[in-house]
C-alpha cells in the first residue's frame, strides 16, 4: 500500500509540495525558534552559573512572625501575644555559626569542586566630597577565582592584586564611574558605625549588569578587621562538579545546619519564570504553525479520499481489506509528515548554523560574540515527534473514512 | 459430471432507505465451469444478485456457498483472501487505478499477498494475450476504452480465479471491443474452465452464454 500511496502523492504534485511546504515551515519554525530561546536560555543558566556560586551558604536572618516569642514569654504553656502592631525585626545571626565544621564537610565532599569564604557587607565608599553606598565582599581571591569567573571580568589590574591585604580594593565599573575613581586612587570606605577607613583602588571589573558592577572586592582580613568581625565569615560560596545538581545539595545541607542554603537556580527562581513563559509561548506559537500544517494534510486526504472512491471499491473487491485503505490513506498523511519532518529539520539546522554566525555584542561575552543559538538534539527529536503526530492526527480521520467505504456502495453510486 | 460451483439459497434482499424488497426468495445453482448470464430489466435485481453471489454485497437472508464453502458465513478476513484467490470481477467501468500502469494494474491484485514477482510473467502473458503488450508500461488514460475493459479483464484474471462476475462488461464499449470482450470471457469458461456470472441487457451476448437465469421484479423467472 505504501507504494500505492507513494504513487498517489507525487501524481498531485503541486498538492503535495503545498503541504509539504506547510509541514516544512512548521518543523523549520520549531527547530529555528526553539534553539534561539533554548540558546538564550543556555547561555543565561551558564552565565549564572559562572558568575556567581553554584550555593550559597549563609548566615540565617529569618524575619520575626507574629507567634515566634510566644515560647520566650510563656515557656511551653502553648500561650499566645497577639502584637499590635505586628514585631518586626529580623532574628538569626550575623555570621556562618561554625565555619570550620562547613570546611570540613565541603573538603571531604567529591561533588565540590571549590569553595571561598566571605564576608560581606554594605559599606559606604567615598571619594571628595562623592559617596556611594555598595556591597563590599571579602574574599580569599584565589578561592574566589575558582568559584566565580569574576577573575574572568577584570578591565584593569589582576583580581589577585588584592591577596596581599593591605587595604586594597577591586572596584566595579559603575562603582568607579559613580564615585569618578581611577585606578591607583584611595577613597574612604566606612562599614556600618565604624570610622571610615582608607583603600586604594588596584583594580576594576565589568560584568555587565548594573548590580553586579556596584560591588567591591578585599582582601578577607581587611574587610573582617574593618567589620570588626576577625575571623568571621557571612557567607559560603560553594562551586560544585555538577551544577545541576546544586539544589538537591542546598536542600539536603539545609537539614544539617542552621545557616541558610540556596542553589544559584533557587537564587534565579524569577528568571526561570520567564523561561517558562518563554518556553509556553514557544510551544503555543509552534503547535498553531503545525495544526495548521495539519489542517493542510486532512484538507489534501478528504479531497483524496473523494477523488479515490473507485479506487477504493476495487481495492475492496481485488480483496484488500480495511486496514490496507487506512494504511493507503494514514501513510499519505505520515509520508507527508515525515518528509516535510525531514528537510524541516535540515532547513531548521542549516538556518540555525547561520544565525550562530551573526554577531552578539554583550558584555558578558568577552571579546565580542555570537548569537548563541542552540542544536540540541532534544529540538530536532521534539520537532519530529509534534510533526509526526500532527500529520497522524490529521490523517486518522480521512483514512478511516475510507476504510469505512465498501466496494458496493460506491459501486451502485457509480464511483 | 458436473459440480455445483456457486449454491444460492433462499437469497432475500431488503433495503431501508426507502424500504424496498429487491431480492425474494432467490435459489440457484450455478456449476463449475459453467458460463451464465444474469438477464432482465433494469431494475429487476440482476446487479443485485451478482454483488451478493460475489460476496461484495450480503443479503438480507439465505446464504451463498462457493465452492462448497459458506461466504455469507465467513469473517471479513477470511471473505477478502477467499476473494483475493478465488474470484475475478469485470465491471462496466474499468475501474483502473490512474496512477499505475497497465503492467502495475493487472498485477495489484498479486501485491495483496506479495506474489506480484511470482506472478510477473503470467501477467505479461495475459496483457500479450489481450493484445496489450506494447501499452505495459503506460497509464489507464493512454489507453483506449477497449484497451481499458481488456486490461481490466486481464487485471481479474491474474490470480487465476475459479470464478468470474461481470457486471455489464459490454456497457460502454463499441461492438467490436464488446465483441473482443464477450470471446474473452467465453474463452475463460470453455478453455479455462472458469465459472462465469455475467450480468446483460444485451440479448445477443445473453444468448451466448451457456444458460441465461432471468429475473423480474427480484425473482427468478422460470
Amino acid at each position: 500500500m505504501i507504494f500505492l500511496a507513494i504513487r498517489y502523492l507525487l501524481e498531485r504534485r503541486r498538492q503535495t509540495i503545498l503541504t509539504l511546504l506547510g509541514v516544512f515551515f512548521g518543523t523549520m519554525a520549531y527547530v529555528t525558534v526553539s534553539g534561539f530561546f533554548m540558546g538564550f536560555q543556555g547561555f543565561l543558566v551558564q552565565q549564572l552559573v559562572n558568575n556567581s556560586a553554584q550555593i550559597h551558604i549563609q548566615a540565617r536572618q529569618d524575619y520575626l512572625s507574629d507567634h515566634q516569642l510566644d515560647e520566650a514569654f510563656f515557656g511551653k504553656k502553648n500561650q499566645h501575644i497577639f502584637w499590635q502592631p505586628s514585631p518586626s525585626g529580623v532574628q538569626g545571626y550575623l555570621e556562618v555559626q561554625n565555619p570550620q565544621s562547613w570546611y570540613t564537610r565541603l573538603r571531604a565532599d567529591p561533588r565540590v569542586e571549590a569553595f571561598s569564604p566571605l564576608m560581606t557587607a554594605p559599606a559606604l565608599f567615598t571619594l571628595s566630597k562623592l559617596s556611594v553606598s555598595a556591597n563590599l565582599i571579602g574574599c580569599d581571591p584565589k578561592e574566589q577565582a575558582k568559584v566565580t569567573s569574576i577573575a574572568e571580568y577584570m578591565v584593569e589590574g589582576r583580581f589577585t592584586d588584592i591577596a596581599a591585604g593591605g587595604n586594597r580594593l577591586i572596584l566595579g565599573d559603575e562603582l568607579m564611574k559613580r564615585l569618578g575613581a581611577a585606578i591607583d586612587q584611595t577613597i574612604l570606605v566606612s562599614v556600618g558605625t565604624n570610622s571610615p577607613v582608607p583603600f586604594k583602588i588596584v583594580g576594576r571589573f565589568y560584568i555587565g549588569n548594573r548590580g553586579g558592577d556596584l560591588q567591591a572586592y578585599g582582601a578577607i582580613n581587611d574587610i573582617q578587621r574593618i567589620n570588626r568581625t576577625p575571623n568571621r565569615v557571612n557567607e559560603i560560596a560553594v562551586r560544585l562538579k555538577d551544577y545541576t545538581l546544586a539544589a538537591q545539595m542546598a536542600s539536603s545541607w539545609s537539614m544539617i545546619a542552621p545557616e541558610r542554603t540556596e542553589s544559584w537556580d533557587q537564587q534565579n527562581a524569577n528568571i526561570f519564570s520567564v523561561f517558562k513563559i518563554q518556553n509556553a509561548l514557544r510551544f503555543s506559537m509552534i503547535a498553531t504553525i503545525l495544526v495548521v500544517a495539519g489542517f493542510g494534510i486532512y484538507n489534501v486526504l478528504n479531497m483524496t479520499v473523494n477523488q479515490k472512491r473507485q479506487d477504493i471499491a476495487i481495492l475492496r473487491a481485488l480483496g484488500y481489506d480495511t486496514f490496507d485503505i487506512v494504511t493507503l490513506f494514514f501513510s499519505q498523511g505520515l509520508l507527508l509528515g515525515i518528509v516535510g519532518a525531514f528537510f524541516g529539520l535540515i532547513g531548521g539546522y542549516f538556518l540555525c548554523r547561520y544565525l550562530q554566525t551573526l554577531p552578539f555584542s554583550s558584555p558578558m561575552v568577552k571579546g565580542g560574540g555570537h548569537l548563541q543559538i542552540s542544536i540540541d538534539a532534544a529540538i530536532y527529536i521534539q520537532a519530529t515527534a509534534i510533526a509526526l503526530f500532527s500529520a497522524s492526527i490529521a490523517s486518522i480521520l480521512p483514512a478511516h473514512a475510507a476504510g469505512k467505504l465498501t466496494p458496493i456502495d460506491i459501486i451502485r453510486q457509480g464511483g | 459430471m458436473n459440480t455445483v460451483g456457486i449454491r444460492a439459497k433462499n437469497i432475500g434482499k431488503t433495503i431501508s432507505d426507502p424500504p424496498t424488497r429487491i431480492l425474494s426468495e432467490i435459489t440457484l445453482e450455478i456449476n463449475n465451469g459453467e458460463f451464465v448470464a444474469l438477464t432482465g430489466k433494469s431494475g429487476a435485481g440482476k446487479s443485485t444478485l451478482l454483488y451478493i453471489l460475489s460476496s461484495l454485497d450480503d443479503p438480507s437472508e439465505g446464504s451463498v456457498e462457493i465452492g462448497g464453502q459458506n461466504i455469507t458465513a465467513m469473517t471479513s478476513d477470511e471473505l477478502y483472501r477467499f476473494r483475493n484467490q478465488n474470484m475475478g470481477f469485470v465491471f462496466q467501468f474499468h475501474y483502473l487505478i490512474a496512477e499505475l500502469t497497465s503492467l502495475e494494474n493487472v498485477l495489484m491484485p498479486a501485491m495483496k499477498f506479495h506474489e506480484e514477482k511470482k506472478l510477473l510473467s503470467r501477467a505479461e502473458m495475459l496483457l500479450e494475450q489481450f493484445g496489450l503488450k506494447d501499452r505495459k508500461h503506460r497509464h489507464p488514460r493512454q489507453l483506449s476504452g477497449g484497451e481499458q475493459q481488456r486490461l481490466a479483464i486481464a487485471r481479474s484474471l491474474i490470480m487465476k480465479p475459479k470464478y468470474l462476475f461481470a457486471d455489464e462488461p459490454t456497457g460502454s464499449l463499441d461492438t467490436t471491443n464488446a465483441e473482443t470482450v464477450m470471446n474473452i470471457l467465453e474463452d475463460c469458461s470453455r478453455k479455462d474452465g472458469m465459472t462465469v456470472v455475467m450480468v446483460t441487457h444485451d440479448t445477443d451476448f445473453a444468448n451466448r452464454a451457456q444458460r441465461q437465469i432471468h429475473l423480474a421484479d427480484g425473482k427468478l423467472i422460470p
